[in-house]
C-alpha cells in the first residue's frame, strides 16, 4: 500500500506542472508530424526479402509453393542465380536476405511418391528477421504439404474405387487435387496456425506511411525523454532530504524504490498510450492490429525506461544534471536503436551495434505489428530481451542508490 | 520492560573512514522527560540521533528505544519515534496538507484517522489557516513549524529533534519551544539536539554535553553548573588580535580557561570584580583597547569552556 502511496504522490508532484504535457506529449507528437512530413513516402515492399533457389523448376509441388510464397504478405521473395547458392551463408550474414529456401531436384516427385523430402531453409533464427521470416516460411510449406497429402490421400481413395486408366491419368487427378486443396486454403474455415508476420493491409499499406516509421520512433524517443520528469521528482527528493527522512518511518527501503519505479513507469506508460492513441486515431499507424502484442512493448519499454530513470537518478546529484543524461540517453539511443530511421538502411554494422541498444527491440517490437503486419507473437523476443535490460538496469539502479 | 527508561544507550560507536563520529557514547533518557544533547557543530549529536532513528548501524554498542534495540528491531523503534531532521525535509510543491497526508500514510494512518490527526496537527503547529498553501511558499518558521508536525502525526512515545530551530526568527523559534514544551506536558518523551545552550537550559530535564564524539559530562542544569563552581565567564572584545594580550591575560591569577575567536576573548575567572581590573591592567601594558566586556555567572557556556577549553560556538 505505501509503494501506491509513494507512487500517487509521485504523480500528483509530476502533474502539478502543466508544462510537463510539453514534454510527454506535444513535443513528441509534433515530432512525430515533422519526420513524418519530412520522410518521402516508403515505396519499398516492406516485407522480408527471402532468396529462393529452385532446383525443381518443372515440379507441380514447387510450382505450388513459390506460388504460395508470392502471395505471402510476411515475405517477399527473389529468385537467386545459381551463383548466388555457393554464397547463401555470406548473404544470410550480412542480412542481404532474412532467409534463404533450396527447393531440392526431385522435390515435387519424390513427395508426391510418399518420400520425405523437404525444403532447405537458411536463415538466424535469433535476428527478427530471420526469426519471422522462418515463421511465415514454415506456414507456406506447411500449407503445401497440406495440399499435397490430400490430394494423394484422395487419389488413393479413387484408385481403390476404380483404378486409374494410367499413369498420366494418375498424375492429372493429383494435380488437380492439389489445385483445389490449395485453393481451399485461401478461405479456411479455422486456422490454429500461429504466424509471425502474416498480413499487411493492402488497403492502408502501412509501408506506405511515413508515421509507421517516425510515430514509434518519437515514442520510444520521447518516452526517454520524458523520463526527466520523474527522475527530477526523485532527485529533489534526495536532495530535500525527504527520501532520507522516509527511512525514519516504518518503510522498507525496497517499498521506496519501488514506488519511485512504478511512478517513473506508469508515466512513460501513459505517454505511450496516448501517442500510440494520437498514431492510431489521427496517423493511421496500424497499432491496434496486435493490441496485445503493443500493450507488452509498451510495458516492457516502460519498465526499462524507469529503470533508466532510477539508475540516473541514482548517479546524479541534481535535477540539472537528470536533464543532461537524460538528454544524452534520448540521443545515443533514439539515434542507434533506430528511432530516426530504420535501422535496415543503415547497412548491418550500424544495425548490429544498434540491436545492442534496448530501443532496438522496443523498435523492433512496435515495428513488427506497425510496419511488418506482425501479430502478437512477433513481439515476444523482442519483448524478453527488453525485459532483460529493464532487469539490468534496475540492479545497477538498486545498487547504485542513494538515500542521502 | 525498560524500567520507565524510553531511551537507553549503551556504548553505541561510529566512524566514517578515519573520522571517529561517535566514540562510546552512553546515555539514558527516562519516559516523559527532554533531555538534550548540547554540543557545537561536529560534536557528534546527529549522528547519534542518526543511528537512534535506525538510519545509520553503529559500528558498535546498541541503543534500546522503548524496550526495542535499533540494531536488531529496527522496525519497531521506527513506529515508536518520530523524528524531526535538522533539513526541512518536505515536498515544496505540495500544500501543508497534502503534505502531513503523505507522510500520515508513511506512518500507516489511512481515512478519517489520518484526517482527524492531520486536523489536531495543523493546529498544534498553527498552520491551520495556510494548510492550502504549498510549502515551498511558506517563511522559514513556518516550514520547520510543519517539519515538526509531519514527526508528531503518529503520536509518536519519542519524538527526536535534531536541531529544530536552526535558522529562524526569534518568533518561530519561541512558537517551537513552546510546542515542544506542550507536547512533553502531553506526556511525550523528547530527545533533543541543539548548540543553543539557552534552548538546553530552558527545555531540558537532562542535558549530555558532547564534544569530538562523546559525552563530556552529564545530568540536570544544575548539577552542570555546579562543575564549574563559582567561575564567572568574561568575555571580552579587543580592537586586534588576541595573540597581542592574551598570554598575559592566561597568566593573571585567578583565570583559569581562555579561549579566542578572532577579536573576541573568552574566560572562565574566579571573583571576576577582583579579576577585571587586573585585565585592563594588562590590556593597557600591550597597548591593546577593551572594545566591551561581558561577564556572565556559570553556565552552560561556561561548563563547556571548562571541560573542553573551547567555546560552544567554536564549532
Amino acid at each position: 500500500m505505501r509503494i501506491l502511496d509513494i507512487t500517487l504522490k509521485d504523480l500528483s508532484q509530476i502533474v502539478r506542472d502543466w508544462k510537463i504535457s510539453l514534454f510527454l506529449v506535444v513535443m513528441p507528437f509534433m515530432f512525430t508530424l515533422f519526420f513524418s512530413a519530412t520522410s518521402a513516402p516508403a515505396e519499398a515492399d516492406a516485407r522480408l526479402p527471402v532468396g529462393v533457389v529452385n532446383h525443381d523448376p518443372d515440379g507441380v509441388l514447387s510450382a505450388r509453393l513459390i506460388e504460395t510464397f508470392e502471395g505471402s504478405q510476411a515475405i517477399r521473395i527473389v529468385s537467386l542465380k545459381e551463383a548466388e547458392e555457393s554464397q547463401v551463408d555470406s548473404l544470410i550474414e550480412k542480412e542481404t536476405y532474412a532467409a534463404i529456401v533450396i527447393i531440392p531436384e526431385g522435390y515435387s516427385r519424390q513427395l508426391l511418391a510418399g518420400e520425405d523430402i523437404r525444403p532447405e531453409v537458411i536463415a538466424i533464427s535469433d535476428r527478427p528477421a530471420g526469426h519471422s521470416a522462418v515463421t511465415a516460411i514454415r506456414g507456406d510449406i506447411k500449407r503445401v504439404l497440406s495440399a499435397a497429402k490430400g490430394a494423394q490421400l484422395s487419389a488413393e481413395v479413387a484408385d481403390s474405387r476404380q483404378p486409374f486408366a494410367g499413369d498420366a491419368a494418375r498424375q492429372a487427378y493429383l494435380e488437380e487435387g492439389i489445385t483445389l486443396a490449395n485453393a481451399a486454403w485461401d478461405n479456411p474455415p479455422i486456422s490454429t496456425e500461429m504466424k509471425a508476420a502474416t498480413r499487411i493491409d493492402t488497403e492502408r499499406s502501412q509501408s506506405t506511411n511515413p508515421a509507421a516509421q517516425s510515430s514509434p520512433g518519437m515514442i520510444v524517443m520521447f518516452a526517454v525523454f520524458g523520463l526527466i520528469t520523474s527522475a527530477t521528482v526523485l532527485v529533489a527528493e534526495r536532495k530535500s532530504q525527504a527520501l532520507q527522512r522516509m527511512l525514519t518511518t516504518p518503510v522498507h527501503r525496497w517499498e521506496i524504490i519501488a514506488g519511485h519505479l512504478l511512478a517513473m513507469a506508469l508515466v512513460t506508460f501513459l505517454q505511450q498510450a496516448v501517442l500510440v492513441g494520437l498514431g492510431q486515431f489521427l496517423l493511421g499507424v496500424d497499432y491496434l492490429s496486435a493490441p496485445v502484442g503493443i500493450l507488452l512493448v509498451m510495458a516492457a519499454l516502460a519498465l526499462w525506461t524507469a529503470s533508466l530513470g532510477l539508475l540516473i537518478s541514482a548517479l546524479v546529484k541534481g535535477e540539472e544534471q537528470v536533464i543532461i543524461w537524460a538528454m544524452i540517453a534520448m540521443f545515443l539511443f533514439s539515434a542507434l536503436g533506430g528511432a530516426w530511421f530504420p535501422l535496415e538502411f543503415a547497412g548491418k554494422a550500424f544495425s548490429t551495434i544498434g540491436h545492442l541498444t534496448p530501443t532496438a527491440w522496443a523498435m523492433d517490437g512496435f515495428q513488427n505489428i506497425v510496419l511488418r503486419g506482425g501479430g502478437n507473437g512477433s513481439v515476444l523476443m523482442p519483448v524478453g530481451i527488453l525485459m532483460a535490460y529493464a532487469a539490468a538496469f534496475f540492479g545497477l539502479a538498486v545498487w547504485r542508490f542513494r538515500f542521502e | 520492560m525498560n524500567n520507565g527508561k524510553a531511551i537507553e544507550v549503551q556504548d553505541l560507536h561510529r566512524h566514517f573512514g578515519d573520522i571517529k563520529a561517535v566514540q562510546g557514547v552512553s546515555f539514558d533518557v527516562r519516559q516523559g522527560e527532554i533531555f538534550s544533547l548540547l554540543g557545537p557543530n561536529g560534536a557528534g549529536k546527529s549522528t547519534t540521533i542518526s543511528m537512534l532513528s535506525c538510519l545509520l548501524q553503529p559500528n558498535a554498542g546498541d541503543a534500546l528505544v522503548m524496550g526495542h534495540s535499533i540494531t536488531r528491531r529496527p522496525m519497531e523503534v521506527k513506529k515508536a519515534i518520530g523524528v524531526v531532521p535538522q533539513e526541512i525535509a518536505l515536498y515544496p510543491d505540495l500544500t501543508a496538507r497534502e503534505n502531513l497526508a503523505f507522510w500520515g500514510k508513511m506512518y500507516g494512518l489511512r481515512g478519517k484517522t489520518l484526517g482527524r490527526r492531520i486536523d489536531q496537527v495543523l493546529e498544534i503547529i498553527g498552520l491551520v489557516e495556510q494548510q492550502k498553501r504549498p510549502a515551498g511558499k511558506f517563511s522559514g518558521g513556518m516550514k520547520r513549524r510543519l517539519n515538526i508536525g509531519i514527526a508528531l502525526l503518529h503520536k509518536p512515545q519519542v519524538i527526536i529533534m535534531d536541531e529544530p530551530t536552526v535558522g529562524i526568527d526569534p518568533q518561530s523559534r519561541r512558537h517551537i519551544l513552546d510546542n515542544v514544551k506542550e507536547l512533553n506536558r502531553q506526556g511525550m518523551t523528547v530527545l533533543y539536539t541543539t548548540h543553543y545552550m539557552e534552548e538546553a537550559a530552558e527545555l531540558s530535564d537532562h542535558i549530555a554535553i558532547m564534544d569530538q564524539g562523546q559525552i563530556v559530562a552529564s545530568g540536570t542544569h544544575d548539577e552542570l553548573v555546579k562543575i564549574v563552581g563559582k567561575q564567572d565567564r568574561v568575555e571580552l572584545t579587543i580592537n586586534t588580535e588576541s595573540e597581542r594580550v592574551l598570554p598575559a591575560w592566561q597568566a593573571i591569577d585567578g583565570v583559569h580557561k581562555a579561549t579566542a575567536t578572532d577579536s573576541i576573548i573568552t574566560l572562565l575567572v574566579d571573583e571576576s570584580d577582583r579579576v577585571l581590573p587586573r585585565l585592563f591592567e594588562a590590556a593597557i601594558e600591550a597597548k591593546v583597547h577593551i572594545t566591551s566586556v561581558t561577564i556572565q555567572e556559570p553556565n552552560l557556556e561556561a561548563v563547556f569552556l571548562h571541560l573542553t577549553g573551547r567555546a560552544l560556538r567554536d564549532g
